[in-house]
């Protein structure tokens, strides 16, 4: 997992469900982060609301509230779709647990931050470091602390997902090792 | 140095440290892991792409079909002879296929596949039923499932713990259901229950009965919360005599345990609720929607489809007619479930009252099996779930209640406070004894 993220941020004006990252009608598609990205976040905002209306913003990080992605769904196209919109980590102040499982198990950093919507703007240049949990508004020259990204999620990511790091282990017949 | 909650010392255990922190996630051993038709295709898939020779123990991955049974369309009956087939293939022990069906987590307690201590998990949501025994309960993806298959384990985030601690005497007609939505009512989906584990003690949830703690468990997903959990105790050791699949002990919560919050309710002062349709935290009491016209009526699913739930229809039915303008569907969780309401008389004594019996499983609750809503239909149910198109149609509009209120709704075609009723002479459910 890289440990100093830039780029642009998103910020969400409100409560994100997570079946407004994905529409219904995606529910059922492939798993695919290119074919995801194309209609994520439309149901969100109206401009993302038409072929890679997020993802042609090319930010970086998302920025939200409470529980964000909650409302019960499990679907992980929330986390394919994002990954392909180029997103490198969400901060919010707290996530649903379905999707804080799925994008640990995808790789994708979901950094729990108190305070981060005070801090950052639509627009605004962030630098971040997961593992640390040091967060730096390079727009505003703000500083935040954000809760560090655990060893072991770092190692999922690097090995690109739960179902490569697991096949490692078990290849190495390192399953007591898990702890 | 404070002590642990009930869910930290399982998560403690079942990872081989001596104590957890919340927010520190741990890989932890798990006891057992559920899952069923629709889902479990794809969580065998994924298990044979991870590499494992076999799975890690053939009698703690239990299989059960639930959605699809018995199949209304082609398309489910294909899916069922593809699960079948990809079941049968990896020689589970423990296949609940039709004609031993049930809703899946109602067959994970009652026969004994959740033990209090440990860790289980499943591929559905309502999982979190499982701390109805005092077992950390968990719904997760088909990707967790397969690595658990695989390895016996899984990956959890420790939560802050909540505790509710319930006083007072539950007054008659008043289930776990109710509790259930008062705390909905209280905390709301979207509150600061995301992620918690949630302990329930007190005198009143000793009083309270098994199938009640299921129901309370049950919903706690619908909270936002990780798990729900109910200290085991007399009651539950009677509930898993001969059915416990291993051994297992008493346990509880430390007396310096440290809780993110802690509540009070007086079940005293707590009557029957209903949830108004879309919203499940939009609760009153039952007074505010008296009268409220209604065309059908639904006791089953994973939260209020037990032998109690017949046992209180039919105190309120029996020897009465359900209203001519009401259809009125009641589906047992599981066979089990079915086969001692009909030794206990419920099932003759409710189809008498004009009551149709659904096959067990999980029935209309999805909105996919006989006993759907069409448009305009106005449902008193006492599922789990309310928002738009639940139950079929999205003109539909559904209440949802304890099972109390549903029978006592199906008399008038309205919905009906039970404690408006004279107390039935065969008035013997055990649910607050």
């Amino acid at each position: 997992m890289a440990n100093n993220l830039k780029g642009t941020v998103w910020k969400a004006e409100g409560y994100v469900f997570a079946y407004d990252i994905i529409k219904q009608e995606f529910w059922t598609s492939a798993l695919d982060k290119e074919e995801n990205s194309k209609w994520v976040m439309g149901g969100v905002h109206p401009d993302f609301d038409q072929e890679n209306g997020f993802k042609s913003n090319g930010y970086s990080f998302i920025v939200a509230g409470h529980n964000f992605a909650g409302g019960g769904k499990s679907i992980e196209h929330v986390i394919t779709g994002l990954m392909g919109a180029g997103i490198k980590a969400v901060i919010a102040e707290s996530f649903s647990r379905l999707q804080f499982r799925n994008a640990i198990n995808y790789g994708l950093p979901f950094i729990t931050c108190k305070g981060i919507e005070a801090i950052a703007s639509t627009g605004d240049e962030l630098e971040v470091d997961p593992i640390s949990g040091q967060i730096k508004n390079l727009s505003t020259g703000k500083e935040i602390q954000a809760a560090p990204v655990a060893p072991f999620v770092a190692e999922v990511a690097e090995a690109g997902g739960l179902i490569s790091y697991i096949q490692n282990v078990i290849k190495e017949g390192k399953v007591d090792e898990l702890r | 140095m404070a002590g642990l909650t009930l869910t930290e010392i399982i998560m403690a255990q079942q990872s081989g440290r001596d104590s957890v922190r919340p927010g520190e996630l741990v890989w932890a051993d798990v006891n057992s892991i559920m899952t069923m038709d629709y889902l479990g295709k794809s969580t065998f898939n994924i298990f044979d792409s991870l590499g494992a020779k076999d799975l890690f123990d053939r009698d703690k991955v239990i299989c059960v079909s639930d959605h699809l049974v018995p199949p209304p369309t082609e398309a489910f009956a294909n899916l069922l002879n593809e699960w079948r087939e990809i079941v049968k293939a990896h020689n589970v022990t423990h296949f609940y296929d039709f004609g031993k069906q049930g809703i899946a987590h109602q067959i994970m307690v009652e026969d004994g596949h959740v033990l209090p201590g440990t860790i289980s998990i499943g591929t559905d949501s309502h999982a979190n039923s499982y701390g109805a025994v005092g077992a950390v309960g968990n719904a997760v993806s088909v990707t967790d499932a397969a690595v658990a298959m695989a390895t016996g384990k899984g990956w959890f985030r420790v939560p802050e713990t909540v505790k509710f601690h319930i006083t007072g005497k539950w007054q008659p007609w008043v289930m776990g259901k109710d509790l259930s939505l008062h705390i909905m009512n209280m905390m709301h989906w979207n509150g600061d229950l995301i992620y918690k584990a949630l302990e329930y003690d007190g005198p009143a949830m000793s009083d309270l009965s098994m199938g009640g703690r299921i129901s309370l468990c049950n919903m706690t997903v619908d909270l936002g919360a990780k798990n729900g959990i109910v200290a085991p105790d007399d009651k539950t050791q009677a509930y898993l005599n001969g059915v416990a699949k291993g051994d297992w002990e008493m346990m509880s919560s430390d007396s310096n345990a440290e809780y993110e919050a802690e509540y009070e309710i007086d079940i005293s002062n707590v009557g029957p609720v209903v949830a108004k349709p879309d919203n499940l935290d939009d609760v009153v009491t039952v007074d505010e929607v008296v009268g409220t016209k209604l065309n059908q009526i639904f006791i089953g699913t994973c939260t209020n489809g037990r032998v109690e739930d017949f046992g209180i229809a039919a105190a309120i039915l029996e020897g009465k007619q359900v209203h001519p303008d009401i259809n009125m569907l009641m589906v047992p969780a599981s066979q089990t479930q079915y086969l001692e309401a009909m030794e206990k008389g419920y099932v003759s004594t409710l189809v008498k009252a004009g009551v149709a019996i659904g096959t067990s499983g999980c029935a209309p609750c999805f909105g996919t099996h006989r006993g759907v809503a069409g448009d305009g239909d106005v449902v008193l149910s006492a599922g789990n779930r309310n928002m738009k198109g639940r139950m079929g149609s999205k003109s539909a509009e559904i209440y949802l209640t304890s099972p109390a209120v549903c029978a006592a709704s199906a008399l008038t075609g309205r919905i009906a406070d039970p404690r408006d009723l004279p107390m039935p002479k065969n008035f013997g459910v055990t649910y607050g004894e």
